[in-house]
């Protein structure tokens, strides 16, 4: 499987909060049980181009549900964004990864997208992640904004990644290493090599 | 199986077994299990799951959904099971027509939907969603009544056969993968050694016939004579000769250019390039008669956007999904297949770029090889080509199938005394050096992506070699600076060697550095640290090279020396030299890039990325972290960058202007390079950097960087490694 969800799901650049989207207040919550599930695969499903099967969905909402959540409509209860992650160990480092975000078209611009990443990213970060990575088309200009504000940079780009022939960002944001004592690159001798491809071995 | 271990699926032997269940043998008897599953499924509670140990909720993500059109590749079809389903329903008639007017119109339109076929197949997708949905190909004995259409597809199927076996060899990365999948299908048989006779054969009837249509026109008799015409209308007998002909000669010589260029040592490059002129003229041929083939088709179903063929007929004989339950359990890729001018133009890239390698003048001198290959990949060449460059470079771990590379290590030491030497053939070092400059070689072949990322890992290679090269000359000669007068051979080829290393280890790590421009890996924010970094690489480039020049020049010098070799010495420092002043050029830019957009960092605070997870070091650490692991250069971190860049002031940068500096350089350059003409288009790109640079310094130093009016952007309309910064004020 590959993150192509990551690309169209983020926010365009410009400001469109079109019809139906209104300015009400958002709400956003944790994953809280199969109740939801449905409502990110419909997301999911309508917006992005990869197919995933519902063990896909369920792979990632039962392994890591406090790195799932939802983004509400206050007013009319309608679910209009979500962000699916997970973490593990990735060759010797722990890592987080971004595995789909949306937000649905009449509601972007509005920093939903900004807001349930960085609630993902902060659980990563406080659940001891080194790093977050995660793959966006190389076109989705909105999606690399958004990930180069939050710190992200483009580690390597993946020739025709995804299924559509289009090639991909490997993004990825290192988090500042806890003990400010040790000169950084003394550490990094030591570490493991990480660059791989695929975010699941 | 929890829910199930305590039955079996001898627990219902009283049914009668459906018709479907194969009949019981020897090594097994069948029983149906649906009674069993539907017992199973009443236990189940919604949301339960029956599952093995082995289950994991990581494993089941590589199902497939069956009946998900994004996920089942089985699921569009047309309704045939089997191609002999698809013939037998008439979908790939022979002849194609009764009619001998609408059956050759109809062999073009299969011999150009092929062509559009073979162009997507090269663009990256597999055989058999492109080429191999032609049931005449798939089918090939059905054809040889037809002998057009019947030696068209078998020098076709040759060809791609060729092609397959240089992609395999160059093993190029990524897209190979593919490319090169044959699912089983049906790609040769004997008679395809034998395409080519055949395809003489026709092409002779043809061209005779289309002289006879000549001399008719000159002396206007009523019939053909002799000759069996190729179809029934003679006003139109002359255009098809000509359309005919210039597809079938088309497939002729592109087998020739495949077939020689895949000869060993170079030796068929010189007949290639003829083939590669051939190809060209038989393309602008085939284009030309699109006006007369358009004029002829009835029905115009495709616009010219989609449409696969000259005519803009659809062609018979094709059915897209009937390979698709060959393909390996994926989701489907989306094929598009490229219309029939964009096939064209593919082609006519592709022979250009053939007709590039073909001209290689085999040199063997490393330096003008790597030259070579990154001058090539700057126009940007498909997997073909590219494929090919490095199966002519690369053979029997030897440059060219020639040269061993301990001997094209040895000339690059200026050491043309060892070449042959058993002693240092045999060298572990050298032995490992040789392996890596095959690396190297093959991995400047690969498309850039993916090269970034290997030339990333193999600096870790170069700079291993260089630390044990370094710790066996420690070991074996002793600290001593001083320089003896016999200081022995052996010494000074393992010096050598070691400043070789170092060097090539920086030219790898430059070539990565720029790369992630091309690859558009770096966001204006990290523009400071990347031409810092790049300002160190190239320095030290030079420093080495500098380096390697006078070890072999002092080489020489206690050699003693003939006159004549001094005149080649002096040619050779020429060459050094000028490669010297163009690196300085790029020191020069990229220290002066870099220092400006420090000023403009510390005096305006722009272009500054502030982040709540992580700070610029993070980003430092992760752009650089494979130079930094392999110490190239070694005692450099973001300390150091961070140090030089908070210095910078804009009366520093005014008053050393580095890009004034370039400007005395280039004329010099410009004598140098008189005879190379792509690299006066590179000192040109360079002044015009220089020169856009300089003049936005002028404005934003007249301004103050501070001036919160000033918009600065930067832009690679000059270069694709160095910016050029455009000033506007708001």
């Amino acid at each position: 499987m590959s993150a192509a969800a990551t690309s169209r799901g983020a926010p365009s650049p410009s400001p469109a909060s079109g019809p139906g989207g209104g300015d009400g207040e958002i709400s956003y919550v944790s994953y809280g049980g199969e109740q939801h599930l449905p409502l990110v695969m419909s997301l999911v499903d309508a917006e992005l181009s990869e197919p995933y099967s519902i063990f896909t969905y369920r792979y990632f909402v039962y392994l890591w549900p406090q790195l799932t959540f939802l983004a509400f409509d206050a007013k009319e209860g309608k679910c209009v964004g979500t962000v699916v992650c997970k973490m593990g160990e990735h060759r010797g480092t722990f890592r987080g990864y971004i595995a789909m975000l949306v937000v649905l078209k009449p509601y972007r611009g509005r920093g939903i997208a900004t807001e349930l990443v960085t609630r993902s990213i902060r659980v990563m970060m406080e659940s001891g992640c080194e790093e977050v990575t995660l793959e966006a088309e190389v076109t989705n200009k909105g999606a690399l904004a958004l990930y180069g504000r939050l710190g992200f940079i483009r580690a390597k780009r993946l020739y025709r990644y995804y299924l559509n022939g289009v090639d991909a960002f490997r993004l990825k944001l290192l988090f500042p290493r806890p003990d400010p004592g040790l000169p950084p690159m003394m550490i990094g001798d030591e570490r493991v090599d990480q660059q791989i491809d695929s975010p699941y071995l | 199986m929890e829910a199930s271990s305590s039955s079996s699926a001898a627990a219902a032997p009283s049914l009668p077994p459906p018709h479907s269940l194969p009949t019981s043998s020897d090594q097994g008897v069948w029983a149906d299990a649906s009674p069993l599953l539907a017992a199973a499924c009443r236990d189940l509670q919604d949301g339960e799951l029956v599952h093995g140990e082995n289950f994991s909720l990581f494993a089941a993500m590589s199902a497939l959904e069956i009946m998900d059109p994004k996920m089942d590749s089985g699921i569009e079809r047309s309704g045939y099971n089997s191609i002999e389903e698809a013939i037998e329903d008439g979908v790939a008639p022979v002849p194609l027509s009764l009619d001998r007017t609408v059956d050759v119109q109809r062999s073009i339109d299969v011999m150009d939907h092929l062509f559009s076929c073979e162009a997507t197949w090269h663009k990256g997708h597999t055989l058999a969603q492109t080429v191999f949905t032609c049931i005449y190909l798939m089918r090939m004995e059905r054809t040889s009544s037809h002998a057009v259409l019947n030696s068209f597809c078998r020098t076709l199927r040759a060809t791609c056969n060729g092609v397959i076996s240089v992609v395999s060899t160059a093993r190029t990365h990524e897209e190979e993968d593919l490319f090169t999948m044959s699912f089983g299908l049906p790609l040769r048989d004997e008679q395809d050694d034998k395409c080519l006779s055949i395809l003489n054969s026709v092409e002779e009837t043809i061209s005779r016939q289309l002289r006879a249509c000549k001399a008719q026109a000159l002396s206007k008799k009523k019939t053909l004579e002799d000759l069996e015409s190729l179809q029934d209308k003679p006003d139109l007998e002359e255009d098809y000769c000509r359309a005919l002909l210039c597809r079938l000669r088309f497939r002729k010589h592109f087998y020739h250019v495949v077939m020689s260029m895949r000869k060993p040592h170079g030796r068929g490059l010189e007949l290639a390039r003829k083939h590669v002129a051939s190809c060209l003229n038989e393309l602008s041929l085939m284009l030309k008669s699109r006006e007369f083939l358009k004029s002829q088709s009835n029905i115009m179903l495709q616009d010219d956007e989609n449409c696969t063929t000259a005519s803009g007929c659809q062609p018979v004989g094709f059915d897209v999904s009937l390979n698709s339950r060959l393909l390996s359990p994926t989701p489907p890729r989306a094929v598009k297949v490229l219309s029939w001018s964009n096939a064209i133009r593919y082609f006519e890239k592709l022979l250009h770029d053939l007709d590039v390698i073909c001209a290689l003048s085999l040199d063997p001198v490393l330096e003008n090889v790597l030259h070579f290959i990154v001058q090539f990949q700057k126009s940007v060449p498909d997997l073909v080509p590219r494929a090919f460059l490095q199966t002519l470079l690369v053979q029997d771990g030897k440059l060219y199938g020639q040269n061993l590379f301990s001997d094209v290590i040895s000339r690059a030491l200026s050491l043309p005394d060892i070449i042959g030497d058993k002693e240092f053939q045999m060298n572990e070092f050298v032995v490992q050096l040789g392996q890596l400059v095959i690396n190297l070689l093959k991995i400047l072949c690969t498309n850039t992506a993916w090269q970034r990322r290997k030339l990333g890992k193999s600096l870790q290679d170069w700079s291993t070699i260089s630390i044990q090269l370094e710790l066996a000359l420690k070991r074996e000669f002793g600290e001593t600076r001083n320089v003896l007068h016999h200081e022995n051979m052996c010494m000074r080829v393992s010096k050598q060697l070691l400043i070789w290393t170092q060097e090539h280890a920086y030219w790898v790590a430059s070539r990565f550095l720029t790369l992630g421009f091309e690859l558009d890996l770096y966001s204006p924010g990290e523009y400071c640290m990347v031409y810092w970094y790049m300002y160190v690489v190239f320095t030290k480039l030079i420093e080495k090279m500098q380096l390697r020049v006078l070890a072999s020049n002092e080489t020489s010098r206690r050699k003693g020396k003939k006159k004549k070799d001094h005149s080649k010495d002096s040619a050779r420092d020429m060459t050094f030299s000028s490669s010297c002043l163009l690196l300085q050029c790029y020191v020069l830019l990229s220290e002066g890039l870099s220092m400006m957009l420090a000023v403009l960092r510390n005096e305006s605070r722009s272009c500054q990325l502030p982040s709540i997870f992580n700070t610029e070091q993070e980003r430092f650490m992760q752009h650089f972290d494979l130079l930094q692991k392999a110490r190239v250069p070694e005692h450099i971190s973001y300390y150091s960058f961070k140090e030089s860049s908070s210095r910078a002031g804009i009366t520093d940068l005014v008053k050393y202007n580095f890009f004034k500096e370039i400007q005395k350089i280039t004329p010099s350059l410009r004598g140098s390079f008189a005879s190379e003409p792509e690299k006066l288009v590179e000192l040109r790109r360079i002044e015009q950097v220089a020169e856009h640079n300089r003049i936005a310094l002028n404005i934003i130093s007249q301004v103050g960087p501070g001036d919160p009016s000033l918009r600065i952007s930067f832009e690679f309309t000059h270069h694709p490694h160095f910016a050029v910064a455009i000033v506007k004020r708001s």
